[in-house]
C-alpha cells in the first residue's frame, strides 16, 4: 500500500473544486496546475528559490474557498451532472417503448373528457377540477411531443407551462390560494427545484450542448 | 485595489490585444496598471469561463514552450461587449472625476 503524499497544491485544488462534477474538477486542476506551473518558473528565473516560489504562486491563487464559490456559478456541480446523466431517463423510457409515448399523451384526455360529460348534464362548477387538471397534466406530459427544442420556443414553452400551473392552482383554489400557499409550495417543491438546477445549467452551457430535457 | 465587476472588462482587453493564456492574462493586468490592480489569480479562470459560456471568447489548445496549453481569444460579440463597456467606464470615470474635482 502506498500513502499518497498531498502537497499545498493539491489541496488548494480540492477545496476550490468542492462539490464540483468530476469533468468540472479535472479542467479546474489542469488549469490552476498550468498556472501555477509558469508561476512558479517565472519566480525561480526571477531568482527566487524554489520553497519561496511555490509558496508565492499558491499565496497568488487567493482563498481557495472564495474561488469554489465562483467556480460553482459557471462550472457544473455534481448535482447538476448528476441530473444530466439521470434526469432524462424519463424520455428515454419513453422513446424505448411506443404504447407508453400514446398513453402519456391519452392521459390528459381522461380528464378533459370527465369535464365534457359534466358540462353534458349541466355540471357547470364541477367540470372546473377536471378540466384544470387536464390543462396541468398536458402541460407537463405533452411538452417532449411538442416542437419545443428551440432556444425561444423553450422559453415559450417554460413559461406557458408555469403561467398554466399556477392558473391551475389559482383557478382551483379560488380565494383561498393565498390561504393554501404552503400547500402549493410543498406540491411544487420538487418541479421547482427542478427547473432551477435547469435554470443554472442552461446558464453554464452553451447552446449547443443542451440536451432536450433542457428545453422542458 | 479592490475593482470588483470591471475583471471581465480587462480580460476582454487583454484578449483584444492578442490570444493569450490564462496566466499571460493576469500578468498583462498586473502590468499594464504598474501593479495597482493587483488581484487574486484564482478568480481569474471562473471569469474566464462566465465569459466564455456568454461566447465573448473562445478557448483553444495551444503549445507554448513544449507544453500544451490553453489559450483564449476575444469573439466578435466579445469585441463589441468590450467597445460598449468601455464608453461606459469612460463616462463614469468623467462623471465621478467631475464630482470629486468639485470636493
Amino acid at each position: 500500500m502506498t500513502a499518497r503524499f498531498e502537497t499545498p497544491l493539491d489541496s488548494w485544488i480540492g477545496r476550490a473544486t468542492c462539490d464540483l462534477s468530476l469533468d468540472s474538477a479535472a479542467q479546474v486542476r489542469a488549469e490552476i496546475v498550468e498556472h501555477f506551473e509558469s508561476a512558479r518558473e517565472t519566480a525561480i528565473v526571477a531568482g527566487t528559490n524554489a520553497a519561496d516560489a511555490d509558496r508565492a504562486a499558491l499565496a497568488a491563487l487567493g482563498d481557495a474557498r472564495a474561488v469554489n464559490c465562483q467556480y460553482r456559478k459557471v462550472l457544473l456541480t455534481s448535482a447538476e451532472a448528476k441530473m444530466l446523466r439521470e434526469g432524462n431517463w424519463e424520455a428515454r423510457a419513453v422513446c424505448a417503448r411506443p404504447w407508453l409515448k400514446t398513453l402519456m399523451q391519452a392521459i390528459p384526455a381522461i380528464p378533459l373528457a370527465v369535464t365534457f360529460v359534466m358540462l353534458s348534464r349541466g355540471e357547470a362548477a364541477g367540470a372546473r377540477l377536471p378540466f384544470l387538471a387536464s390543462l396541468a397534466l398536458f402541460m407537463f406530459l405533452a411538452g417532449p411531443f411538442l416542437p419545443v427544442y428551440t432556444t425561444w420556443r423553450g422559453r415559450v414553452y417554460r413559461a406557458a407551462k408555469w403561467a398554466a400551473l399556477i392558473a391551475v392552482f389559482v383557478l382551483a383554489f379560488g380565494a383561498d390560494s393565498l390561504k393554501y400557499f404552503w400547500l402549493i409550495a410543498s406540491c411544487l417543491w420538487i418541479p421547482i427545484w427542478t427547473e432551477a438546477t435547469r435554470m443554472s445549467i442552461r446558464r453554464k452551457l452553451p447552446v449547443a450542448q443542451w440536451p432536450k430535457q433542457l428545453y422542458l | 485595489m479592490n475593482f470588483k465587476g470591471t475583471l471581465p472588462t480587462l480580460i476582454l482587453q487583454a484578449l483584444a490585444e492578442e490570444p493569450s493564456h490564462g496566466y499571460r492574462i493576469a500578468q498583462r493586468i498586473k502590468a499594464r496598471s504598474k501593479g495597482v490592480l493587483d488581484f487574486k489569480e484564482g478568480t481569474l479562470y471562473p471569469a474566464l469561463h462566465k465569459l466564455e459560456n456568454e461566447g465573448l471568447v473562445a478557448s483553444y489548445e495551444g503549445v507554448e514552450q513544449g507544453r500544451t496549453r490553453r489559450y483564449y481569444r476575444i469573439t466578435k460579440s466579445g469585441k463589441a461587449v468590450l467597445t460598449k463597456d468601455r464608453s461606459e467606464w469612460r463616462e463614469l470615470s468623467r462623471a465621478v472625476t467631475l464630482i470629486l474635482e468639485e470636493a
